[in-house]
């Protein structure tokens, strides 16, 4: 029998719902007809009639005729005296770090006019090597957030600097006891204000003062664990590049886990099937994550199981776990990883996501027992980030609720009434502490209650200084003058310690400490230097830490079902939930936007739960409950997430009670404006489940739960099935790595053909290539002809690109409304598909009596991913163009399919003809509508100065689509042909291509013959998607690889080389 | 007074020793001429001879030397090098006080050059008070020539009256023509029946046919003469904004023969030629400060914005930007670079802002006749500004293309030759590779 994988990218579409099937077959989903329109009671209320109507539009018509036959009086205003550095017209590009606590990368952010607009990641020093993650990207729109704090506040009044300090200091000295909370301080600055402060208020031996270190995201266990074993509580670094076999256990290491900005380049460079040799990768988890859907086999396990999957590995591999361990229905996964760590010792990694000392004590000697240490993992070059003392910051945290808090609490980077477990008893007892301060940047849900704020700059306002790990030293530069009367968090410490004083706007206070600490880090070093590459290397000295095997302890047990919170890759921890970017960025795996949910396996949701929905109904909801506390979230149906458990994320429901901290974090009705909630306040958006958080020794981010179904619906914003490509078959190809290493190109990646007439009148097969529906372009032999090549094999699905894209090309974001509607607006997006076994053959039936769509809910149980970034494929042969009335969409020389937006009449044929859907259309003025001021920077004085200048932002009734950042290549171009000469490959990088941790996108001139995307496009893994329909995109597709023995696969592939 | 004495004397020597070797040539001119020419290639740079700039005012700076109490001779020392005046003699020293910019060493000024100099700036007019008869004719002058430009002569009224009078003339012969109808026919009914209106109709039903295609080629004409004339609907040429500070663009480029890229210097690097920073302004301005002349008041407003403290001749730091308007102003959803055009594509600024060596006024949108007169540019037609404009030029304009001077276009060159046809197709056109055969009529060329 013929088989094929079947791709599904929803529930819906595997079961062919009949809202599927509807909307799958209008390129515009809900759009309203004129019935409708006219029925609508709301018109009856609109004051304008008919005749009222057309007699303003005569008038207009009328008035913008006169208007336009006058100039508008345009003003310029140039620099009174230029600064040196600054060419009006021109990006100057800095290199800076990026740290905000969890995330960390050296990036470069290119300003203009001395504006930040747009972050990536730097390439050429530091040892992130150019990763970043969609949150560092959108980091720059937080500059432009209007709510951020302007001044320091007293008592939720505005104050003065002086009049602030002068009552911090005089608090602090007069205080018994102060105590200063603060997220990972990994600024040797930072470390040496603190330690100075200790000095002078503890003398000798007193104990005044305290520094409690506090993240919301804990890697306590694993501190603690390394304690146990080797002596310290450090964390070594990583080294994915080096690892043949990886095994996760629980750890999202590609998008939230330690330090994924590092590891996930060092991941990309394993994962081409054409280099030295391919990692292999394991993944046992319970909530699909990023990492899970990447791997090449994954095992589901509940979060009880971690210490299980590990100790039976250990024993596998002849190590004794301690205890006995019981497989469960995950062995034959371990198995296989048991046989990949045997033949790949000393060259894997085995990591775990548990907060759970036990569990990663069995990870440090399973990485002994295979001699990881000093090859794959380095225990002298240790990891500085995550240092949260749990115990200690818990203590301390019940000690305030229970009206025991220190005289002075000083708060610094942290928001522990949001993100502690007992943040709400928290809360009460802060309200008695006699002086609380609070450095933030809004009057968040701590900073709120707190007697000072004292707003911190943002950190693309400031000076500072990381040791992230222990081998480099790197600083962060000030790219903008100060917005706001903020000041730099370590001068507030210095000024509060008596070492300084305040230095206002243009302070030089921070830059000349760190420059002294610089000096006494590196005594030969050129701070000029430094802050040109941003990062130093600094020398180690080689670890004498040896492993020695401690008893394990603190193991997770569960009965019931059981909860896992995890971290989404685009709101995290919760920090940047008033980013409006990050939040309409569609979830990796589940694709939603806008909101926080239940995950639930859709086996486990029959009969209980909906399994399908509609953006219009909405999705059940339940309750879940642990230890009395609970939250009410609708279940979202995730194929592969572990039968028996459910996940919520982290980082939703922020501002549970209307604190400012920026428009975008609030839910916002269907015509504009804040949704209210019954009492008056802003609804946050999800709930907030570091509330539901229990904690032992360390916080730990699984527990078991009372689940229920509760009635309601929500209505949800899910992009899986927007903009489906329908029914054809030729978009995601997939082989393992045997079948690419051992077969022909045909075996796994097998043009199309069609038959011809040869010149004896012969009917002959011949590749789609030599067809053309139309003139060809001459695209192939003059000028450039610019090309993407995207290679499924090493894309992760982070978001980075999608994140990227919007913040080059000022994409508007739309809202959950409008996307419920299928309007987003995103130029890229990343399709996800899920993928199971059973599909008849392209050509071949089945029998439609026998069979089910059900038989395949089996592989969805646990189905394989493929993420596909797609954007316009810039067609030589494009339907968008001919179907155009007005000639608005055009093909240039270059190969590029362009988008004249002043032309566009908006009659959407364009959409209707594009194969891909990758054309987007302007329902709305979105930068002046007002049912996007809540949720469009561009609609915010402050908020637009993100917008790239060199882009239109388009206005209503037009449509825009991927330009292949046209106005990078004319850039490119240009700066070539000044300086007289050819343009180098790699020198022209789209904002996707250039955001990619992986480097999976790669762009050039494919008239270039030395070029990397002409030997991509030509590659034995090269495919166009949609091929067979003849349209010639100038995007090319690496076909995905997977290093599993998939032996139906196998059967399949090796059958049709053989036909 | 002593030192002054011995200069006349010397300079009698001289005089007279010119006298006596040259002997046609006038001599007081002579040792002028040598003193300016020395003052303009020595001091100039920081020194006026009646006001105070980088360096003190030096009218009658030998007197003031004698009569303040310096050593005989020591000003000639202080300009070969003040340093070693400065420590011999306590006036220099105290002069070297003056500003904290000190004065350059001229070891190669004799004592005779530097005596040229001063004599030279001794008789040269204070503008303050000998210059103030002369600029008051030059502003009458300037008066008299900004005369209001001349009403455009209007013959539209002409034709209307014209229009008017044939009008009633037809009703006149027409009615005329009725009356005789009436009277000379013999069914009066039938007559008195048909109206105007009807008689009209009859007709046109009558010749139905060629009324009908008159009638469609009238609507025709109309629609197309509409869209004709929408299309050519240009508000940008002419236009001329006032301006804050009223910069004559002459009086710069022309007289002063000033490189427009030394002001909009950023024409090379970068999309926009930039309206300079005052503080390049003020590289000259700190000199000309234009006391005493009509357009004083002009250039106070730079001093204001650029924080500049005339009598203290210093910076405040207090800078307020000039607030300015522009004159070539495109959409915002179109992208020009001006350094593709000039650098790139060896465009002279005239070919799009005309010769501003000769604008007198304010900057404006120069119409495209004018620019057609200058010498070098090519020849448009279109309106200056509308995209017909760009198209055209697009089109006339060559890319030096293989010749291997930009490797660049050179690449471009190799690749096109793989197309003989099509290589053959761009040349036989005009035996030129133009810029939109290279797609400089693409809309994403400046549209994005």
């Amino acid at each position: 029998m013929e088989m094929t994988k079947k791709y599904w990218k929803g529930i819906d579409e595997l079961k062919q719902t009949p809202e599927f099937i509807k909307h799958k077959e209008q390129e515009f989903p809900n759009q309203q007809t004129v019935e409708d329109f006219l029925a609508d009671e709301n018109l009856a209320e609109s004051s304008t009639a008919r005749r009222d109507f057309l007699k303003f539009l005569g008038f207009s018509v009328a008035a913008a005729t006169l208007a336009a036959c006058e100039a508008p009086v345009t003003k310029v205003v140039p620099y009174a005296v230029k600064p040196e550095n600054v060419t009006p017209g021109m990006p100057t590009w800095y290199a800076s770090t990026y740290y905000d606590g969890a995330s960390y990368a050296s990036i470069m952010v290119k300003t203009r006019e001395g504006r930040p607009i747009f972050i990536k990641g730097n390439k050429d020093f530091g040892f992130t090597q150019g990763g970043t993650n969609p949150q560092i990207i959108a980091s720059v729109l937080g500059l432009y957030d209007s709510e951020r704090l302007t001044a320091p506040q007293a008592n939720g009044s505005t104050s003065s600097w002086s009049a602030v300090d002068t009552a911090i200091t005089k608090a602090i000295a007069g205080a018994k006891k102060v105590t200063l909370l603060s997220n990972t301080v990994i600024s040797p600055s930072v470390q040496r204000a603190i330690s100075e402060m200790a000095v002078k208020l503890n003398g000798e031996a007193g104990s005044k003062f305290e520094h409690i270190q506090y993240d919301a995201i804990s890697y306590a266990g694993m501190r603690e664990a390394n304690l146990l074993n080797f002596g310290a509580r450090i964390i070594p670094s990583y080294d994915f590049s080096k690892a043949k076999t990886i095994v996760s256990v629980g750890a999202d290491f590609l998008s939230t886990w330690l330090l994924p900005t590092e590891f996930a380049v060092q991941y990309g460079t394993r994962r081409n099937p054409e280099g030295e040799w391919m990692s292999k990768h394991f993944q046992f988890e319970s909530v699909l994550t990023v990492s899970g859907s990447n791997a090449d086999v994954r095992g589901m396990i509940k979060p009880s199981e971690e210490a299980a999957v590990l100790a039976y590995m250990i024993k596998a591999l002849g190590g004794n776990p301690g205890f006995a361990a019981n497989a469960g229905s995950w062995k034959a996964a371990a198995d296989k990883a048991v046989a990949a760590l045997t033949k790949s010792k000393k060259e894997s990694i085995v990591v775990s996501g548990s907060n759970h000392v036990g569990v990663q004590q069995l990870a440090n000697q399973l990485n002994n027992l295979l001699g990881n240490y000093g090859t794959t993992i380095d225990l002298s070059t240790t990891i500085e980030l995550h240092q949260s003392q749990d115990a200690k910051a818990l203590q301390f945290a019940a000690n305030v609720a229970a009206g025991k808090g220190p005289d002075v609490l000083i708060m610094m980077g942290v928001n522990p009434v949001y993100s502690m477990p007992n943040g709400a008893a928290f809360a009460k007892g802060l309200k008695s502490i006699k002086t609380s301060v609070a450095i933030a940047s809004h009057a968040d849900e701590t900073a709120s209650l707190c007697t000072y704020i004292c707003p911190a700059h943002h950190q693309l306002e400031d000076w500072a200084d990381f040791r992230a790990k222990s081998n480099e030293y790197a600083v962060a530069q000030p790219t903008i003058r100060p917005l706001n009367n903020t000041a730099s968090a370590l001068e507030s410490l210095l000024v509060w310690n008596g070492a300084a004083a305040r230095g206002g706007q243009d302070s030089a206070v921070a830059y000349d400490y760190i420059k002294a600490t610089f000096a006494a880090i590196n005594p030969t070093g050129d701070f000029n230097f430094l802050t040109h590459n941003s990062c130093v290397s600094l020398a180690t000295t080689p670890s004498a830490a040896v492993y020695t095997a401690a008893p394990v302890k603190d193991l997770p047990s569960a009965n019931g079902t059981e909860v896992v919170f995890y971290q989404k890759s685009a709101i995290g921890n919760g920090q940047h939930a008033n980013n409006p970017w990050l939040q309409e960025m569609p979830d990796p795996i589940t694709k939603v936007t806008w909101d926080n949910y239940i995950t639930m396996n859709p086996v486990e949701m029959k009969g209980k739960y909906a399994t399908t929905y509609d953006q219009e109904h909405g999705l059940n909801m339940a309750k879940v409950t642990i230890n009395g506390k609970s939250v009410t979230l609708p279940v979202y149906p995730l194929p592969g997430q572990t039968p028996g458990t459910i996940g919520i994320a982290l980082g939703y429901g922020r501002g549970a009670n209307g604190e400012k901290i920026g428009k975008a974090a609030y839910q916002t009705k269907e015509y504009g404006g804040h949704a209210l909630q019954e009492n008056g306040q802003l609804t946050p958006i999800g709930a907030n489940a570091f509330a539901l958080l229990s904690a032992g020794a360390t916080v730990s981010y699984s527990a078991s739960a009372a689940i229920s179904p509760v009635d309601g619906t929500y209505p949800i914003a899910a992009t899986q099935i927007h903009h489906t490509v329908m029914g054809r078959d030729s978009i995601v190809r997939e082989t393992t790595l045997s079948i690419f290493q051992n077969r022909e190109k045909d075996a796994f990646n097998e043009g199309h053909k069609l038959q011809k007439l040869d010149k004896h009148g012969d009917h002959v097969e011949a590749p789609i290539s030599e067809f053309d529906l139309w003139a060809a372009h001459p695209v192939e032999k003059i000028g450039h002809r610019w090309g993407i090549s995207i290679d499924l094999s090493s894309c992760i699905g982070c978001g980075s690109c999608l994140i990227a894209c919007q913040s080059e090309n000022n994409v508007p974001v739309v809202g959950k409304d409008e996307v419920r509607r299928g309007r987003e607006m995103h130029w890229l997006r990343i399709d996800r598909y899920f993928a199971s076994d059973e599909e008849a053959a392209v050509g071949t039936k089945k029998d439609k009596e026998t069979f089910s769509y059900d038989d395949a809910e089996i592989a969805a149980l646990n189905p394989t991913v493929v993420h596909m970034p797609l954007m316009c494929h810039h067609c030589n042969h494009a339907p968008c163009e001919t179907v155009c009335p007005v000639a608005a969409t055009t093909h240039s020389n270059e190969g590029l399919n362009q988008m004249a937006y002043n032309r566009c009449i908006g009659t959407r044929y364009c959409a209707n003809n594009c194969p891909y859907k990758v054309r987007r259309f302007n329902w709305f003025n979105y930068p002046s509508y007002k049912k996007f001021t809540e949720v469009n920077p561009a609609q915010d004085d402050l908020g637009r100065m993100v917008l790239n200048p060199d882009v239109t932002v388009r206005t209503r009734g037009v449509m825009e689509k991927c330009s292949l950042c046209v106005q990078r290549i004319q850039a490119t171009k240009l700066v070539a042909k000044k300086e007289a000469r050819v343009i180098a490959d790699g020198e022209f990088a789209t904002a996707c291509s250039d955001s990619c941790p992986t480097n999976a996108i790669v762009v050039g001139d494919w008239n270039d013959l030395k070029s990397m995307i002409r030997e991509k496009s030509e590659g034995v893994r090269a495919y166009q998607a949609l091929e067979e329909v003849g349209v010639k995109p100038n995007v090319w597709y690496q076909v995905k690889v997977r290093n599993e023995e998939n032996t139906l696969l196998d059967k399949i592939q090796v059958a049709e080389a053989h036909h | 007074m002593e030192i002054s004495n011995i200069q006349t004397l010397k300079r009698i020597k001289s005089i007279a020793f010119a006298a006596f070797t040259l002997g046609f040539v006038a001599f007081s001119n002579f040792a002028v001429a040598q003193g300016e020419a020395l003052f303009k290639a020595k001091c100039a740079t920081c020194h006026m001879p009646h006001k105070n700039s980088t360096g003190p005012k030096l009218a009658g700076v030998r007197d003031k030397w004698s009569s303040g109490g310096a050593k005989e001779g020591s000003i000639y020392q202080w300009v070969n090098n003040w340093q070693t005046a400065a420590a011999n003699d306590p006036y220099a020293a105290e002069v070297s006080k003056w500003s904290p910019t000190a004065m350059s060493a001229f070891p190669d000024l004799k004592k005779e050059d530097i005596d040229a100099i001063m004599d030279w700036v001794d008789a040269s007019p204070d503008p303050a008070t000998a210059g103030a008869g002369a600029d008051a004719a030059a502003g009458a002058e300037g008066a008299a020539t900004a005369t209001e430009p001349l009403e455009e002569e209007n013959n539209t009224w002409i034709w209307l009256i014209m229009g008017v009078i044939f009008v009633v003339v037809i009703m006149a012969v027409g009615g005329v023509r009725r009356q005789l109808k009436i009277a000379t026919s013999d069914n009066e009914e039938e007559a008195e029946a048909m109206t105007y209106g009807e008689e009209l109709r009859a007709l046109a039903w009558k010749y139905r046919l060629q009324v009908g295609l008159v009638s469609l080629v009238v609507v025709i004409s109309i629609i197309v003469a509409l869209f004709q004339s929408l299309y050519s609907i240009n508000v940008m040429e002419g236009y001329q904004p006032s301006q804050p500070i009223a910069f004559p663009h002459d009086r710069h480029a022309g007289i002063n023969g000033i490189d427009c890229k030394y002001c909009h210097n950023t024409v090379t690097k970068s999309k926009s030629a930039s309206i300079p920073s005052v503080n390049v302004c003020m590289n000259c301005h700190k000199q000309i400060d234009g006391a005493g002349k009509p357009f004083e008041g002009q250039i106070k407003k730079i001093y204001a914005a650029a924080g500049w403290d005339k009598t203290g001749m210093k910076y405040t730091g207090k800078t307020n930007p000039i607030v300015w308007n522009k004159v070539h102003v495109l959409p915002e959803h179109v992208y020009f670079n001006h350094s593709q055009h000039v650098v790139v594509g060896g465009v002279d600024c005239k070919q799009c802002h005309g010769d501003m060596t000769q604008m007198n006024e304010t900057a404006m949108v120069q119409p495209v006749e004018e620019l057609n007169k200058i010498e070098g540019n090519i020849k448009l037609t279109r309106k200056t500004l509308t995209m017909g404009w760009c198209i055209e030029c697009h089109s006339k304009k060559d890319v030096a293309i293989g010749n291997g001077k930009n490797a660049y276009y050179d690449e471009i060159h190799r690749r096109l030759k793989k197309d003989p046809k099509l290589y053959a197709q761009y040349l036989n056109n005009d035996g030129k590779i133009t810029v939109n055969e290279l797609g400089g009529w693409e809309c994403a060329k400046c549209h994005y």
